[in-house]
């Protein structure tokens, strides 16, 4: 069926939705489909809801507050498995939003004292004294992830080396000013906003620990997915041709940036947000370069479909971490939480080519993942916290 | 008798609640440090029961105290025990976020939470409407209405209409919507 077909044969069950979303520049497809009339056409109206931490957007989805809601990967496996605040509640992955684009930054201090590289970050970390302080952004989220994964392939054990903090974002400035935080991982235009105002450098982006990565998704309860099981589609179509278009031309994506700025959405200047936005980075150490795996939206679909493989890494970095005490089955999982079905009503009315549900990548650490013994991956890594890993895979690690 | 910490850091001044809570016989410590000593002073204060600004961006740093805290009875998100959303969603609405330690019946957290929950229902901005099902309607005619006025003056075709439109709108911060009225008020202005 053509997208006119599908609207009019399934019209939405519920055709007003609520949409959360955070201050952050990889929320553009959202605010996008929300404000530029890609919603309507679909026979939907999406009221778009700035949330303020986290932890409220989850509650409001959990609570039907909210119908869906532009999500970190790891939030919604989080609630799936009952890691946090709330109880375990099964979560649905109707689309991937975006890849790449967060950064790791240190402090002044730290670049004042010469730590620019990870090996000199390495060394400061492990000298005797107080503890580095690293903030993340929520405890089961992507950026704890991707700074986890990062410390440790530079052989800093990110639980027993320094000390993890959560920081909300728009706050994380304000922490680096107080001297309270001596690095932290997070999306835009935080990165830059740092780096604009000489407040540390940008040491590592996200997307050179792994290239095109997934990092937010949409997300909402599994009851809402398939309670409302037309309206979820509509809403993919819609902000899958808002993804379509904001990667379309540069024109375009400047505009979005623009849009972004406003006060009802990320509230941040321009400057700090749009070069990053198009992919020009500088990191505060003197080098500025044009990123070949930029933040994305689209990418001909490639983005955004719910590879059953991304849904599973995260759980395996739950596992290596300690979050998870025992392996789930972590296939069963993903595909009970990605949405591949719908996802693939969506993209096939669109004319949007579907990729394969698994992907191979190769990490910075030269790991390479392609979904295929979830299990023996989160115990391959020489620094860890599994309480149960078997002996023989402690000494093999060595 | 159970204690309550107050985390006092939005404009919504939760520590407003202290006196009534004191009153009603609950001993009530208030927080209104900085964020990220947030964790050091649940440590220090061990609360039955954490009360925050459910608009509060610490809300991600207490997550954190819930998962380093699992071995311990930990402080876990007031859902209420029968897990009704419609419960659930009048306590957020009310703009109260309510930790409560494992372990601790949900029923003693009732009078905590009605006492609370009044003193906050007065704050309550006029919550945004849902946008009624006629106004989209109208609202999508005219956006039609103007791309096709746009169409005809930029002889273009209905994609590129749309993407001008939408670059025009995005630039300027603005809803298709409110841009479609613009080409259409600019059309009366000039007469066709």
């Amino acid at each position: 069926m053509n997208e006119h077909e599908i609207s009019r044969s399934h019209p939405p069950e519920k055709p007003v939705l609520n949409i959360g979303f955070m201050a952050l520049t990889d929320a553009a497809s959202v605010i996008v489909a929300a404000t530029q009339g890609f919603a309507e056409k679909h026979g939907l109206t999406l009221n778009l809801q700035r949330q303020a931490s986290w932890a409220t957007l989850r509650d409001k989805l959990l609570s039907g507050e909210l119908d869906a809601a532009h999500s970190l990967y790891g939030l919604i496996y989080g609630v799936q498995l009952g890691l946090g605040g709330a109880p375990a509640t099964d979560m649905a992955v109707l689309m991937g939003l975006n890849q790449n684009g967060q950064s790791i930054n240190l402090s002044p201090a730290l670049q004042a004292a010469g730590v620019s590289t990870g090996s000199a970050l390495a060394q400061r970390a492990h000298q005797p004294g107080a503890k580095l302080t690293f903030a993340q952004t929520f405890p089961t989220g992507t950026h704890a992830m991707w700074l986890n994964y990062w410390l440790a392939s530079q052989g800093i054990h990110p639980l027993n080396d320094v000390d993890s903090v959560v920081v909300p974002p728009p706050q994380m400035l304000a922490h680096l000013k107080a001297m309270r935080i001596d690095g932290f991982c997070v999306g835009e235009p935080w990165c830059a906003q740092a780096v604009n105002e000489q407040m540390g450098c940008t040491l590592i982006t996200s997307q050179a620990i792994w290239p095109d990565h997934p990092e937010k998704v949409l997300g909402c309860t599994r009851e809402f997915a398939e309670q409302y099981p037309n309206s979820a589609r509509a809403l993919i179509m819609a902000v899958l041709e808002a993804s379509r278009f904001i990667d379309e031309s540069e024109e375009n994506q400047r505009s979005t940036a623009q849009l972004l700025s406003g006060s009802e959405y990320v509230d941040a200047p321009l400057s700090a947000i749009q070069p990053r936005f198009l992919g020009q980075y500088q990191d505060g150490l003197g080098h500025a370069w044009q990123d070949a795996h930029p933040l994305r939206f689209h990418a001909g679909g490639a983005v955004n479909q719910p590879y059953l493989s991304d849904g599973m890494w995260f759980m395996t970095q739950f596992r290596r971490w300690g979050l998870l005490r025992d392996d789930p089955d972590y296939l069963a999982i993903a595909r009970q939480v990605q949405q591949l079905d719908l996802y693939r009503q969506a993209a096939e009315a669109l004319g949007i080519d579907i990729p394969s549900d698994m992907r191979r990548s190769q990490l910075l650490d030269g790991q390479v993942w392609d979904g295929s013994d979830p299990a023996a991956y989160a115990r391959s890594f020489a620094l860890h916290a599994l309480a149960d890993a078997p002996l023989s895979a402690q000494q093999e690690s060595r | 008798m159970l204690r309550i910490l107050l985390i006092n850091d939005t404009a919504k001044k939760v520590g407003r609640l202290k006196n009534a809570l004191t009153e009603a016989g609950f001993e009530v410590i208030d927080e209104s440090g900085l964020t990220i000593d947030l964790p050091e002073r649940v440590e220090a204060v061990r609360p039955d029961v954490i009360l925050i600004d459910t608009e509060s961006p610490s809300r991600d740093v207490m997550e954190q105290v819930v998962l380093v805290s699992r071995d311990q009875p930990r402080p876990i998100v007031m859902f209420t025990d029968e897990h009704d959303p419609g419960v659930m969603r009048q306590a957020i609405q009310s703009g109260v976020s309510a930790y409560i330690v494992e372990g601790i019946h949900a029923q003693r957290l009732q009078p905590i939470l009605d006492v609370a929950m009044a003193r906050f229902e007065s704050d309550q901005a006029l919550r945004a409407q849902l946008q009624a099902r006629d106004a989209q309607l109208a609202e999508r005619k005219r956006i039609e209405l103007a791309k096709g006025l746009l169409m005809k003056m930029k002889s273009c075709d209905e994609e590129q209409a749309y993407t001008l439109m939408r670059r025009q709108a995005m630039s300027r911060q603005q809803k298709l919507a409110q841009v479609a009225e613009q080409i259409i008020a600019m059309h009366d202005m000039l007469g066709s």
